[in-house]
């Protein structure tokens, strides 16, 4: 307590006190999904150590002269769906367990956290242990950490330690994110769907009607459109009945370029839907990935194109295709809102099921039908024995459910059986009550 | 068909325990509808709202097929059934 100086009031974070001022960042909002995306706002939170904090380590702890670090600082900020950790100074084992506690309460609210190794000066095993231990939690969550440094020191300790399989890397310049004409990457910081799998719910009957999807991404093309720098249309491209269509458009052109690339059978938006990888064609002169689809795009004006996929459950079923009359017309920060949208959509795919097929469905339905059919039947045999209504030879059925914890088309279909026992004289009567 | 009764569990905890199940309405209904359940889909959301009282028929059926996903889950049957626990069969007069 001793060494948090600007200490007021109590806070969220166990070891450490906010500002009353400070506090507001943790309203929630939901845009599209069930799932809470806590405030953009800028960096509100610092936390800053006293620098007596040298006196905590131990003998035999490995550390650096005070002289030549910065003084330790931890910054949490929010930039869109990200929380970005920054440590500033030294990680050692004086430090470690203010940084997990820090990263533990950022890890609580969000599952996209990035830490910013940019400013530090000093890791040690400590420093590595706490945060070898996130990453490992935020892994198991569905979560990804980032690391940010262009440190080649950070990296090869990184990938000594075997960290750099539960973390991802980014470099701190921005611009060395953009991707270039040439390349076609998957998108290393997209954001991905916020929830693992295991808690998505499963999807086991109907999907959401079509109608109401539709609806919904109409919404999404036309907020991308509006909010996505460079834009000059938008579309959302869902894979239906075993093919691409386009579902909703800003405009014609669009849905005309959408098209192209449908009888083509080749265009980002076509490989992002196939291939669930993201796509951007910076500048449609010098592209050469799509040479069929690439001179049609031209004679209708689009010139850069940016496609990222939508995946229900992991799987790929469609794209967010956003376009431009102009040439290098998407920033990073473009790039990335774009990416947003695309998370926030396919969040809304998984679940409204748009990845159940036709034939799961039809069989789902068919297999429903055929259980009526059975407890239907297994009902008249238990009114024909017991004597009582519909409704009740429904309860007797369901009370044995419970009680035998059988499902209950097992257990109608016990009962039915049992007639064709009873008629060959082999059985007692398991459709008998035993309440009167 | 008898309505549910005052000393039946709120109908809006069946939404509760829908949504702690992880099941969508759609899933829910297709597992009534299963069971036996007569409404459509959009009476079971209305119901699950508490817009429509259900039968007391209607209520068991929702029960037990979210009993039944609970016990795909690992849990035994947290959602009590309508007006008792156990089937308790009837005199001629139609009470329990």
């Amino acid at each position: 307590m001793s060494r948090h100086s600007e200490a007021t009031t109590s806070c969220r974070v166990p070891c450490c006190r906010l500002k009353r001022s400070q506090r507001s960042f943790w309203h929630p909002r939901r845009p599209f999904g069930r799932r809470p995306i806590y405030c953009q706002l800028p960096l509100v939170v610092a936390f800053r150590l006293a620098p007596e904090r040298a006196a905590g380590g131990s003998d035999a702890e490995v550390t650096a002269p005070d002289d030549l670090l910065g003084q330790f600082a931890i910054t949490v900020g929010f930039a869109r769906t990200r929380a970005v950790v920054a440590i500033r100074g030294q990680a050692d084992r004086v430090n470690a367990p203010e940084l997990g506690a820090i990263l533990d309460a950022v890890i609580e609210r969000h599952r996209f956290v990035v830490l910013d190794l940019s400013e530090l000066d000093f890791i040690n095993g400590w420093g590595l242990g706490v945060i070898a231990a996130r990453a490992s939690r935020l892994r198991r969550a569905g979560g990804t950490l980032t690391i940010r440094s262009s440190s080649a020191m950070v990296l090869r300790m990184l990938d000594t330690t075997g960290m750099a399989e539960l973390v991802r890397l980014e470099h701190p310049d921005p611009s060395l994110h953009r991707l270039g004409a040439e390349q076609s990457i998957e998108i290393a910081d997209a954001p991905e769907p916020y929830l693992p799998p295991s808690q998505i719910p499963r999807i086991t009957a109907i999907p959401a009607d079509a109608d109401v999807v539709d609806g919904a991404l109409r919404l999404v093309v036309a907020l991308a459109r509006v909010t996505v720098g460079g834009a000059d249309g938008a579309s959302v491209s869902l894979r239906r009945h075993g093919r691409l269509s386009t579902v909703a458009a800003s405009d014609q052109t669009i849905s005309d370029m959408d098209a192209s690339q449908y009888a083509t059978g080749e265009g980002p938006c076509v490989d992002a839907s196939v291939n669930g990888r993201w796509f951007h064609a910076e500048s449609l002169d010098v592209e050469t990935r799509w040479p069929a689809f690439t001179p049609r795009a031209q004679a209708l004006g689009i010139n850069a194109i940016l496609s990222s996929p939508l995946l229900a459950k992991e799987r790929p079923v469609g794209a967010l295709n956003i376009y431009s009359r102009t040439a290098m017309a998407f920033a990073p920060k473009d790039q990335e809102l774009a990416a947003v949208f695309a998370a926030e959509t396919s969040l809304v795919l998984s679940s409204v099921g748009v990845d159940v097929t036709d034939e799961q469905l039809s069989s789902r339905r068919s297999e429903a039908l055929g259980t009526r059919r059975v407890i239907a039947q297994a009902e008249g045999v238990i009114m024909e024995r017991e004597g009582v209504e519909a409704d009740d030879a429904y309860s007797i059925l369901c009370d044995y459910s419970r009680t035998s914890n059988q499902p209950f088309r097992e257990r109608a279909e016990d009962v039915v059986a049992s007639t064709r026992r009873l008629r060959l004289g082999t059985e007692s009567e398991p459709g008998r009550s035993h309440h009167g | 068909m008898a309505e549910t009764s005052a000393a039946d569990p709120p109908v809006d905890l069946l939404d509760r325990y829908r949504l702690d199940a992880c099941l969508s309405h759609g899933d829910l209904w297709l597992r009534y509808f299963e069971l036996g359940g007569m409404d459509d889909a959009l009476e079971l959301e209305a119901i699950l709202c508490g817009a429509i009282r259900p039968s007391a028929h209607d209520r068991e059926v929702i029960a037990h097929a979210l009993n039944e996903r609970f016990v795909e889950l690992g849990r035994n049957h947290p959602v009590p059934y309508s007006q008792s626990d156990a089937y308790r069969p009837r005199d001629k007069s139609g009470e329990t």
